[in-house]
């Protein structure tokens, strides 16, 4: 994923562990944040600190859960779409033993058939932290799917309950001409593939 | 004390001082209640932009001028079927519309805003044959798709139809009342009868530069009879003047008559149905008068007008509420005076702002100057649609010394070819207009080639030009002539919503938002520069905001079609389906011909695959701007998609003759040509494709997937490698390599490339 590149940030990788955090949201271009499409829930949550928080472009809102382990963030989408990039903000100087620490993130149609598609462990993050959905192969740059669980399984300092503060997704542009098997590269393609 | 109170308002809207206009007027109406006093505040509270003011009082008024005014508040109001009902009211179809050219092209736009386009043009076309010079109407013409030719329309008819009005007659008039015969009547300025012993003499009836008829005159008299006596007593009668006057029968009569002639005497006298804003009138001629040019009236006028005002009145009885709007305003009024129209104040008071305008610019008979001059102020003050001529009036006040000291009579060849160099010019203007509209941009480029370089290097003409360039889909050229015009004329905002367009498609950030900064800090209630705001936005793929932006400028003016039509843009980059249809639709009913809505619905139905209704978007579009390859080759995807592939070939043909630039419709005839399986037709036009457009991925990705299916795998991977080193989008990276690996793996079936 070319951002996680990019992203200059003090974020370090170690079989599957992320640490650090950017505190500049840089995401690629061609994505597209898609939360706006979808039907966001969570597990539990106390009372001012609900599922809103987490899409309200606020970063002292957080929203924080109030139950037992794990804790979910349900995004459920109408229609099947192409994710490829979760991006999470958490702060473990602000939260302490409420900053998630294991994490999964699942993908399915529905409830009853959610697969794990992507763990990490967390070490003391503090600011956003890029999750890319992509495999290896290049098959696998998107998860096309209706549905997207966030799990946090556990917390730091053995936190029961946990904060997050924002959470954002994205996937791929579409194609601006469509029905077309490929987007246009070049100027004059461009130029004269719409009228305005 | 009323001609005081008059004259003063004058005075104010003059200086544009409008909340002391509106203040003395308003005591004027206190105290000396009538309905063309009223049409005076009236008009004050037009000029401050107090339209719902002017509505209240004018509500129920029958007098045409009273009308027109009303008219003009409806509409600015957005009451369009008030105002059409003033114009045109319900239970007299055959009434005249009151002030002849103008009312036409009001009537004219607010049936063009209620989508009753064939009248609509009948309007215009009637505003133009009154008027050969009221650019406004021929260029709503050409908007509905429906102008004449610009050499028929400023032609010779419209020739002879100025001349008529600003040429004095040298046969005097029929002072019969019922011979409105004005159309032969020149009054003869030559004589050393000052103007306004002639005017006098031939009563009021024929003021040749006028055109006022008769009728005019013989509406004065009869107002004199009926109401207006009031005004009347009051106006600018000179001294030397009055004491004429008063033996004569009718004073207040020849009050009107006296400088600046007949005409503003009929416009004050006005028949009762008629009105003028006499009060306007007032002032200047008081003006002219006041210039020390008074000039003795010789007692054999007075003597002639006994008798005229007996047949004056009596015509007057005979002028039918149905005067024929056009005699006044002169355009070719004169085969209608023939007719025994009766003029009517509006008309004449149209006619004379016209004249005032053209009279700042050109040599006109000196006896016609003075007529010129106050009635220009007059109209000037009296009407609202011609602000420009206010500053036209009042240079010719400064100039009013000089012009009667000229004193000449300008010869009627003068007027001629003053006349034929205006229309010439007309010819010019209105023909590359006409052309860019129906988008022959390549006809309309050249015509607008023919004009001399001091009206070609204005920001108007190169605006035009641009966006002629801009349709052509030359944005380079485009870019060039649009930055021209704002280097000539940095405060004007025509055309920049285009200009920002064309910046949209170079992807110039850079020079978008410094656009979109400068049109802001020029006038923040633009349509034009929340669009250009808007489009840098867009650029930057914030569709958001961008749709925020079109939305305000939609808000500004809701009749502007290219704010609707990006808004439209913008919700479908939302992949708000609904919301975009609405934007579209709207941008439509306000111009049927904004072929840029269509292919946005077109465009929308084909991305929901609703593949009938894109096809017939798609040929609406194509109908209104038929040199479009971009539309053709969207036609031709559409007709594809309809599996009506080899109509779809065909018409991919004739995108690549409409424009040989564009190579989309060889790449989608390539893709047609794959999906039926004609591979080696398609590999021949990528091959072809690929000299052109050496950098452009899709093309060779394209033919990575031809060959793919022919099973040649070297040369698929050849073309897929290609593809990769171009650079494409992420999406499609992904999806090249993924095909890459099915070519190791033969024996899958891949569906989806």
């Amino acid at each position: 994923m070319s951002l996680e590149m990019a992203a200059e940030s003090s974020e370090g990788e170690e079989e599957g562990k992320l640490s650090g955090g950017n505190q500049v949201l840089i995401v690629d271009d061609e994505l597209r944040e898609l939360g706006k499409k979808a039907a966001w829930s969570v597990s539990s949550c106390k009372p001012g600190n609900g599922v809103s928080s987490l899409r309200d472009d606020n970063l002292e809102t957080y929203w924080q859960s109030d139950g037992a382990q794990p804790h979910f963030v349900n995004i459920q989408f109408q229609k099947k779409v192409r994710l490829q990039l979760v991006v999470l903000y958490v702060d473990f100087k602000l939260d302490e033993s409420y900053t998630p620490s294991k994490i999964s993130i699942r993908a399915g149609d529905g409830f009853h058939n959610l697969k794990e598609i992507k763990a990490v462990e967390l070490v003391k993050p503090t600011g956003w932290l890029y999750l890319s959905l992509s495999g290896i192969d290049p098959r696998d740059t998107f998860v096309n799917t209706f549905m997207l669980q966030i799990a946090v399984l556990s917390n730091h300092l053995n936190g029961r309950d946990t904060h997050v503060r924002q959470i954002k997704v994205y996937g791929p542009r579409p194609n601006p001409i469509p029905q077309q098997p490929f987007q246009f590269t070049s100027e004059e393609f461009i130029t004269y593939s719409t009228i305005r | 004390m009323e001609s005081i109170l008059i004259d003063c308002v004058q005075k104010s809207l003059n200086h544009f001082m409008h909340s002391n206009a509106i203040f003395i007027s308003q005591r004027l109406c206190a105290h000396f209640p009538s309905e063309t006093n009223l049409q005076l505040l009236a008009v004050c509270y037009l000029q401050s932009n107090q339209a719902y003011s002017a509505y209240h009082i004018l509500k129920g008024t029958k007098m045409p001028q009273s009308r027109y005014l009303f008219a003009i508040s409806c509409f600015q109001m957005d009451l369009l079927s008030e105002a059409a009902a003033a114009l045109c009211p319900a239970n007299e179809p055959g009434a005249e519309v009151p002030n002849g050219a103008p009312g036409h092209y009001l009537l004219g736009q607010i049936y063009r805003y209620t989508d009753r386009r064939k009248s609509a043009i009948h309007h215009f076309k009637q505003a133009l044959s009154m008027d050969p010079l009221m650019w406004a109407a021929y260029e709503e013409l050409c908007i509905l798709g429906a102008a004449e030719e610009a050499t028929a329309v400023f032609g010779e008819a419209a020739s002879f139809c100025i001349q008529k009005q600003y040429i004095n007659c040298s046969t005097p008039p029929n002072l019969s009342a019922e011979d409105c015969n004005v159309a032969a009547a020149r009054h003869n300025v030559s004589d050393d009868v000052s103007p306004r012993q002639l005017r006098h003499m031939q009563g009021l009836k024929d003021i040749a530069a006028n055109s006022h008829g008769s009728s005019i005159i013989g509406g004065t008299s009869g107002q004199l009879s009926s109401s207006g006596s009031s005004n009347m007593s009051f106006y600018n009668t000179p001294s030397p003047m009055a004491t004429q006057l008063s033996c004569v029968a009718p004073p207040p009569l020849y009050r009107n008559v006296m400088p600046n002639g007949p005409n503003l005497s009929t416009l004050n006298a006005e028949n009762s149905p008629k009105s003028t804003v006499n009060s306007i009138i007032q002032a200047p001629r008081r003006k002219f008068v006041g210039e020390g040019k008074l000039r003795k009236i010789s007692g054999r006028l007075f003597s002639d007008s006994g008798p005229r005002r007996s047949s004056r009145l009596s015509s007057e009885a005979s002028v039918s509420a149905n005067a024929n709007a056009t005699v006044v305003s002169g355009n070719g009024t004169n085969s209608s005076f023939k007719g025994g129209s009766k003029l009517t104040p509006m008309t004449f008071r149209s006619m004379t702002i016209r004249k005032g305008q053209s009279w700042a610019n050109e040599n006109i008979d000196g006896g016609i100057h003075n007529d010129v001059l106050d009635v220009s102020r007059l109209n000037i003050t009296s009407t609202t649609s011609c602000s420009s001529a206010a500053i036209e009036a009042k240079s010719y006040e400064q100039d009013a010394a000089t012009l009667q000291l000229g004193g000449q009579v300008t010869s009627e060849s003068k007027v001629i070819t003053g006349a034929s160099e205006i229309l010439s010019l007309l010819r010019v203007l209105g023909e590359g207009y006409r052309l860019a509209c129906l988008y022959r941009c390549q006809d309309a480029l050249d015509t607008y080639l023919k004009l001399p370089q001091k009206h070609y290097n204005t920001g108007w003409v190169l605006s035009q030009v641009g966006k002629a360039h801009y349709e052509l889909v030359d944005n380079l050229e485009a870019d060039r002539v649009f930055s021209l015009a704002r280097q000539i004329t940095p405060y004007s905002l025509e055309g920049m919503d285009i200009y920002s367009t064309v910046l949209y498609h170079l992807r110039e950030d850079m020079k978008l938002s410094y656009l979109a900064q400068e049109l802001i800090s020029t006038d923040r209630l633009a349509p034009q520069s929340w669009i250009a705001m808007g489009n840098c936005y867009s650029l930057q793929k914030d569709h958001e905001t961008a749709l925020k932006n079109f939305q305000r400028a939609v808000q500004l003016n809701p009749r502007f079609a290219y704010a609707h039509t990006l808004c439209g843009h913008e919700y479908v980059a939302q992949e708000d389906f609904e919301n975009g249809i609405k934007s579209y639709q709207s941008a439509l009913m306000v111009d049927a011909r904004h072929y840029n809505a269509w292919y946005g619905l077109g465009m929308l139905y084909f991305r929901q695959e609703k593949f009938e209704f894109a096809e017939h978007h798609f040929r609406m579009a194509f109908r209104i701007n038929p040199q479009s390859s971009v539309i053709l080759s969207y036609l031709g995807t559409a007709l594809h998609f309809l599996k009506r592939s080899e109509e779809a070939l065909a018409v991919m043909e004739k995108a690549m003759l409409a424009d040989k630039k564009n190579l989309l419709p060889m790449y989608h005839k390539a893709n047609i040509l794959m999906s039926l399986e004609r591979f080696d037709e398609a590999l021949e036009v990528l091959d072809e494709l690929k000299e052109y457009a050496p950098c452009e991925s899709s093309v060779f990705a394209l033919m990575g997937n031809i060959y793919r299916r022919r099973n040649m795998h070297e040369r698929a991977m050849f073309h897929y490698g290609i593809a990769l080193d171009l650079k494409p989008s992420a999406t499609d990276a992904a999806t090249i390599k993924a095909a890459i690996e099915k070519l190791h793996v033969p024996d899958e079936l891949d569906d989806n490339l």
